[in-house]
């Protein structure tokens, strides 16, 4: 239960107003009380709220270009790349088992920092367990598509091609999940998408691929999922991708628009 | 847009901030886009003077650049820790130029000058519509209320000088502070 004096530091606290002990003093019952960090988030909402009374004012454009410059001059870390040339000499079936692969790397990295090696190990397998599943599932979903990967193995282009698994951001479609390959030579893609809600007559998704090179991502079309929310498509770029960094989904109206709206970010990964 | 429509922008965000903490420059660009209006607007209301509240939302985009991965939830949601950012840096800066008075003198007058139904900052993230709604629940909280609030936030007085400066008791500031946020939260449950 809060009372009013922890109401009034909170008040106090979403303004700025806390003096030094009365900061430190809230910052200590506000880690250990989950009420009053509720309380505080919706406080700071109502305050971002009465920030954006603010009459409104547009910063110059060339703001954005000075970031984007001295950020290209902060690089934290090179973006992860294809770099490795694999011995791809596997059967058609090979890609549940990459893209379960991609997922235990991404698996081993997020557990790197536990501290019990035993409850890692017990973490790995369940994770194993569970992208084995979704191998399973989209093994079901892309007959076709490993024809099309057997065709680019056949042509040697396979050291080329990105694999990327995207996840939903979406709370009301949780379980929907992509998996895309973009051959870099080919300058072109194949997009498998699994459990996402379908769409009415005048909305579509719009597949995006993010290439640093440009400053907004680039169009890969749009697309419809049918009754059971699946679909797989074949995709080109509008613009030369040099580097496939990462893809995105975003619901936009039919047609599609020449840049994505990021409140209707849908699915995203690389 | 409701609460449960809400939650999605702010899932996105915490996404677009771990981009970010990763060095993905289209995370950044992404999150300036969604944000740079209603940040240099609160700048502006502050600082009054295109120039420097161009060089807070610059300081500021690089402070969140470099400090994304140490984004704490217990601050807010992530546009909570970017606006509190803003408000502070243009804070700074009026201190550092010895800018006070002007300060007092602005956060006293500048509630009173507004134009009913003229653009707001929200309506870049809210849109028009919304934006109108909270706006109508931001002017019906009590004046006195309201102007304590403001001349905390955009004026960045402490409670000590707003006390002074309304010549009202400390406790009855904190007291009118408290009853105009948590008016404020009632009202706007559901938009924001």
């Amino acid at each position: 239960m809060i009372d009013e004096r922890m109401e009034e530091l909170a008040s106090l606290h979403v303004l700025g107003l806390l003096t030094p002990p009365e900061a430190r003093a809230f910052a200590a019952n506000l880690a250990r009380d989950p009420e009053l960090q509720a309380l505080v988030t919706s406080l700071f909402a109502a305050r971002d709220a009465l920030a954006g009374t603010a009459p409104a004012a547009t910063p110059s454009p060339e703001v954005k270009h000075q970031l984007m410059a001295k950020l290209a001059a902060r690089v934290k870390k090179p973006a992860l790349r294809p770099t490795a040339k694999p011995a791809w000499s596997l059967p058609s079936f090979w890609l549940p088992w990459a893209v379960a692969t991609a997922a235990v790397v991404v698996a081993v990295h997020q557990t790197l920092d536990q501290r019990n090696l035993q409850s890692t190990v017990r973490n790995q397998n369940a994770r194993i367990t569970e992208l084995d599943q979704l191998a399973d599932t989209l093994r079901g979903a892309t007959n076709q598509l490993s024809q099309t990967v057997a065709n680019l193995q056949s042509a040697t282009k396979l050291a080329d091609v990105r694999i990327a698994l995207l996840s939903s951001l979406l709370s009301d479609s949780p379980k929907a999940v992509a998996v895309s390959l973009w051959d870099n030579q080919q300058q072109s893609g194949v997009f498998v998408v699994q459990n996402l809600k379908p769409l009415p007559a005048d909305r579509d998704y719009q597949l995006w691929v993010i290439d640093p090179q440009y400053a907004i991502p680039v169009s890969a079309g749009v697309f419809q999922v049918d009754n059971t929310g699946n679909v797989r498509l074949h995709f080109k770029t509008d613009k030369a991708i040099l580097t496939a960094d990462k893809f995105a989904v975003t619901l936009e109206p039919k047609g599609g628009l020449p840049t994505p709206t990021l409140k209707n970010l849908v699915l995203m990964g690389g | 847009m409701g609460a449960t429509e809400n939650q999605p922008a702010t899932d996105q965000d915490v996404e677009l901030l771990r981009g970010i903490s990763e060095g993905d420059r289209w995370a950044f660009a992404c999150f300036y886009d969604q944000y740079c209006k209603l940040l240099f607007a609160v700048a502006y209301r502050i600082l009054n003077d295109q120039k420097e509240s161009e060089d807070v939302l610059q300081e500021v985009f690089l402070q969140i650049w470099d400090k994304a991965g140490s984004y704490n939830p217990l601050l807010g949601k992530p546009v909570s820790w970017a606006v509190t950012l803003t408000r502070n840096k243009a804070i700074d800066y009026i201190r550092a130029h010895q800018r006070r008075s002007k300060l007092l003198e602005h956060a006293a007058t500048e509630f009173l000058t507004r134009a009913p139904g003229s653009a707001v900052a929200n309506d870049s993230v809210h849109g028009r519509e919304n934006s109108e709604l909270i706006n109508s629940a931001v002017a019906e909280l009590p004046a006195d209320q309201r102007k304590a609030i403001e001349m905390a936030f955009f004026g960045g007085l402490t409670q000590n000088e707003i006390s002074e400066s309304l010549k009202e008791p400390l406790g009855t500031i904190k007291a009118r502070i408290r009853r105009g946020m948590l008016k404020l939260r009632e009202r706007l449950e559901g938009f924001v």
